[in-house]
């Protein structure tokens, strides 16, 4: 994929992390690209406000891999807004992801005690 | 990954991208509207609500690029726009485009018809189960290389031969379909257990039972799928049901499933519409009962089909029939007459005849695509020269040498798609041609359609012809070197030589390809030549046939049949425009001919070997009929009825073999076994007719007429061959003659009508076929040559503009300057002919099996063809070379 190899190691541990999230939420029910950049930053206490652009790329490589699917409906002041719901192929991704980070953070959290607890 | 969502996906994106886009402007939109609103409720001015909410979104712009990208059609939009681009730029040379289009299309259309050909009549399985078990079982002795086994064969080999795990015989024949249109039917007499041999049973119904197929077992039929369709509707009740059959009730017990032929029927071209039981037994067959044989010969009358032995080869069973003949020989069953019996794999003996026409088909037809793909190439590198400078700008700017090269490949590919597709085109209507005028002879190639695997093989071949004309071209400019290409401005004397001999390899290549096919057509019309100019000993121009028969239930003794064909040969003769009529057993070149055991007079044959005639039965008149010519005495006339003395006329190898130095006149010869008293006398003597081949020694026949035959040695022929001369086209009469034959008994059905012509072009098809197909490629292989000849001479005479420009100056002639350009295009020729001629000696050798009377290194032939690629390198040269006897010295020193 052309983006993921211009994005660094780094923007795609973001990225990843950015569609783990963004799985998570959309497995509470559809919702429109705005919602769920709002939804973001008021969960993530403004931790993932960095860029509210990149969250569309993100939804798009998602829609591409078949993890969520998109259709308009009007929205609840009665626009039109494009909303993405999770597929059943997109709940088994977020169940691995899950899992990963998980494991990974226990690690890392394990790490960081040891490193603390030995200083 | 689900990898079917990312091909979807970029499709979608790929064929959506305008609506795509639309739909994240909106989105965005949406967005960044939303956020506005989230400010201004928290505050904020209209204006700075909406600033702010573009930079929390970051680079619009750049967002929607990533958008973009992550719909995953990225490098499916390159090779779009590649593909746009080539379109583009091949639509500004649009003369070029239609000459490389259609060369192309000619290439993949011609090598796409004859795959289809090939693999249909070649690779396609027959249908039988596991048709590499089955195997065609033939006797052979001194005159027959394969013919027919006899019952006791059957019989012995059944029970002797191991490596068969069962053996069965069939017989052809035909019987009428009686009813308001009664129908001639072509039938196959088999024993019960063929179908399970050959692992075809019947696909409604049941084969026969060992009960049904005996002497005087109940009269039951299997029908083949056609005749069921056909005239019964395709009824499944039709099962069960009697129908008549030469006048019997006859139960249908059941259907053949479509497309089932017997082996016989590959070979005759013509299907089988019904199958009867065998019926026989040892008795009733003449044979000595069990797997027993008598002392002396035997009657040869079946065909005969074994599946072989689980883990048995067909080498196998030879080698066991070997010793078989060897022990019967000793014991004296058809002793000294270099007896032998053997098995040929079932496919080898049904398309073993064409297998060599097609590969030779097939081979040239690769040759003639290799040369329209050096053809397109030559176009592309000259394209290459205008274009230099538009690539060199191209790198100068950046583009690297694989973005180039995708660029010039893609053309390729552009150019290989539009020539497959018209090469589809052309190949389905070729093969729709080739079924239309299948040459008679040719099994299964009326069955050959243009389907999927064909249309694989052609998108196989257009991405290889991509590939091989893309590849010069590239290899070239990817040796770019823009700062001196743009400097040079865009003339490189040096290296513009050195493409130049690029082309003059490509065009030599194809004169060298051209020069192989030429001489193979050559070598084939010298052999149907050859063959045309046989003598078959009898005239086949005008002659109209056509098949009666006289069932025995309507004409039940020899008397009537006599009466019959008495009848219609009185009327059919007094039809205008018909010059003589007969009828006569077998026609010529139509069907093999069996032989009969003579007693002849002052003739003691070596020992345990009778003295076998062929026997012909006529009407009087067919011998001036079909123009045979007599030597000595007499034709067989009117007067040889069944109460006049009993006449035959013999042909001159019958007088060599059984006369040698005797008078043939007046011999006198008994027909059939002993018991007979009657002797006939012989009254002529014929040229010989090649009855049974057009090449090949003809064996000792004999003629007698339809009436003394019945008297001696008893036997009516109840099947004959209208025969009926004509003064101008045979077919044109074929609406009255059998308006002729309906007058005289509206019952009877006429089968197989053909014109002598037919029969006997039949009797070439194979090298017909070879040599139509190797002349067409040849005319083509040279036009493309022509073309690639008429280029270079163009560029050299292009590329020498100057030199030719100071030499017109210094006084030289427009016919100097010409022989400079005629010279240029015959050197060409020249090495391009030298390579083919060497090719040639090496390749024409596979035609060896097809050829006659020339040999695969015929001089005259190879002469013939340095003469006409000369010619035409000369003619391709002319116009080109008049351009630079034209030179003006100004305009070619006046240039830059």
């Amino acid at each position: 994929m052309p983006t993921d190899r211009r994005l660094g190691a780094r923007a795609e541990v973001v990225r990843g992390t950015l569609e783990m999230l963004a799985l998570t939420l959309l497995s509470d029910g559809p919702m429109h690209g705005w919602g769920l950049s709002l939804k973001l930053r008021e969960l993530s206490r403004d931790v993932f406000d960095v860029n509210q652009g990149s969250l569309y790329p993100a939804l798009q490589a998602m829609l591409r891999r078949g993890w969520i699917r998109a259709e308009w409906r009007a929205s609840e002041n009665n626009r039109r807004a494009r909303y993405y719901s999770i597929t059943a192929h997109g709940r088994d991704q977020l169940g691995m992801e899950i899992e990963e980070w998980n494991r990974t953070s226990a690690a890392v959290n394990r790490v960081i005690r040891y490193a603390l607890s030995g200083a | 990954m689900a990898w079917y969502h990312e091909v979807a996906a970029s499709f979608a994106a790929l064929i959506g991208r305008r609506r795509q886009d639309a739909e994240m402007k909106e989105e965005i939109n949406f967005h960044l509207e939303m956020e506005a609103r989230r400010n201004v409720a928290s505050g904020m001015s209209t204006s700075d609500a909406q600033r702010r909410a573009r930079r929390d979104f970051g680079g619009v712009e750049r967002h929607k690029d990533d958008v973009r990208d992550e719909r995953g059609a990225g490098r499916l939009f390159d090779a779009w726009s590649d593909v746009r681009f080539a379109i583009r730029s091949l639509r500004q040379r649009p003369g070029l485009t239609m000459a490389a289009t259609l060369t192309l299309a000619l290439g993949i259309g011609a090598t796409s018809a004859v795959f289809g050909v090939v693999k249909h009549v070649l690779l396609t399985p027959l249908p039988y189960e596991n048709p590499d078990r089955v195997v065609a079982v033939w006797s052979a002795w001194k005159g027959f290389d394969q013919t027919w086994l006899s019952y006791d064969e059957w019989e012995g080999w059944k029970a002797r031969v191991p490596a068969f795990s069962d053996i069965a015989l069939y017989t052809d024949g035909a019987v009428t379909l009686d009813g308001d249109a009664p129908e001639r039917l072509r039938a196959v007499n088999l024993h019960a257990t063929m179908f399970s041999i050959l692992g075809a049973p019947p696909e409604r119904g049941r084969a026969f039972t060992a009960e049904e197929d005996r002497p005087g077992g109940p009269n039951v039929a299997i029908l083949s799928h056609e005749l069921w369709e056909r005239r019964f509707g395709a009824d499944p009740s039709v099962i069960g049901r009697r129908i008549q059959i030469s006048g019997s009730a006859t139960t249908v017990v059941g259907i053949m499933p479509a497309g089932f032929q017997m082996p016989l029927d590959y070979t005759l071209g013509e299907r089988t519409d019904i199958y009867l039981p065998l019926g026989l037994d040892a008795q009733t067959a003449g044979s000595v009962p069990g797997p027993a044989f008598p002392k002396g010969g035997a009657s040869h009358g079946f065909y005969g089909v074994a599946r072989l032995a689980p883990n048995a080869t067909p080498a196998a069973a030879n080698a066991q029939l070997r010793t078989l003949v060897a022990e019967l020989e000793q014991f004296g069953y058809m002793a000294n007459v270099n007896f032998h019996a053997f098995v040929v794999p079932i496919d080898e003996q049904i398309t073993g005849r064409v297998r060599p026409v097609l590969l030779v088909v097939f081979g040239a037809v690769v040759l003639v695509l290799i040369i329209a793909c050096a053809n397109v190439a030559g176009l592309l590198l000259v394209r290459g020269e205008t274009r230099r400078r538009e690539l060199a700008v191209r790198v100068a700017l950046g583009a690297g040498a694989s973005r180039l090269a995708r660029l010039l490949i893609t053309e390729s590919a552009v150019l290989a798609a539009l020539g497959g597709t018209m090469g589809i085109a052309l190949a389905t209507i070729t093969v729709r041609l080739l079924r239309a005028n299948a040459p008679a002879g040719l099994p299964r190639l009326t069955e050959v359609s243009v389907d999927w695997s064909v249309l694989m093989f052609a998108l196989v071949v257009a991405a290889l012809t991509a590939l091989a004309t893309g590849m010069l071209p590239l290899v070239h400019a990817t040796h770019l070197a823009p700062a001196g290409e743009l400097r040079e401005g865009g003339r490189g004397a040096t290296s513009g030589r050195a493409r130049l001999r690029w082309r003059q390899l490509l065009v030599a290549v194809e004169i060298a390809l051209a020069v192989v096919l030429v001489a193979g057509a050559g070598l084939m019309i010298r052999t149907v030549r050859n063959l045309l100019t046989i003598d078959p000993g009898f005239r086949s121009d005008g002659v109209l046939t056509m098949r009666v028969s006289t069932p025995s239930l309507w004409y039940p003794d020899s008397t009537r049949v006599v009466a019959f064909w008495d009848d219609v040969q009185r009327r059919v003769s007094a039809l205008p425009g018909v010059k003589h009529a007969a009828a006569v057993r077998l026609l010529p070149l139509a069907t093999e001919m069996g032989d009969w055991g003579l007693v002849i007079q002052g003739y003691t044959p070596p020992p345990n070997r009778g003295a076998p005639g062929d026997w012909q039965i006529v009407t009087p008149g067919y011998f001036e009929t079909l123009g045979l010519t007599i030597r000595e005495g007499r034709a067989l006339n009117a007067g040889d009825d069944m109460h006049a003395p009993l006449a035959m006329v013999v042909n001159r190898a019958f007088e060599e073999q059984y006369f040698a130095g005797r008078r043939a006149l007046g011999g006198r010869v008994r027909v059939g076994g002993s018991d007979t008293l009657h002797v006939y006398t012989i009254v002529g003597v014929v040229d010989d007719v090649h009855h049974n081949a057009l090449v090949g020694t003809v064996k000792p026949q004999f003629y007698a007429t339809l009436a003394q035959f019945a008297v001696a040695p008893g036997s009516t022929r109840r099947s004959m061959s209208l025969v009926v001369k004509t003064d101008g086209d045979a077919k044109a009469l074929l609406m009255e003659v059998r308006a002729t034959v309906r007058a005289v008994d509206p019952r009877l059905a006429v089968s197989e009508v053909r014109t002598m012509r037919d029969i006997v072009d039949a009797a070439i098809g194979g090298q017909r076929f070879a040599m139509e197909t190797l002349g067409v490629f040849g005319v083509v292989a040279l036009l493309l040559s022509a073309i690639g000849i008429f280029g270079i001479v163009s560029q050299v005479v292009a590329s020498r503009f100057h030199e030719l420009g100071i030499r017109a100056a210094l006084g030289a002639t427009p016919n100097d300057l010409m022989a400079i350009g005629l010279r240029s295009g015959l050197q060409q020729a020249t090495s391009g002919l030298v390579a083919g001629i060497v090719a040639a000696l090496l390749l024409t050798r596979v035609l060896h099996s097809l050829l006659h009377g020339v040999t695969a290194t015929d001089p005259l032939t190879f002469v013939a063809v340095v003469v006409v690629t000369g010619l035409v390198a000369i003619v391709a040269s002319v116009a080109p070379a008049r351009r630079a006897a034209r030179i003006d010295p100004n305009a070619a020193l006046r240039v830059d």
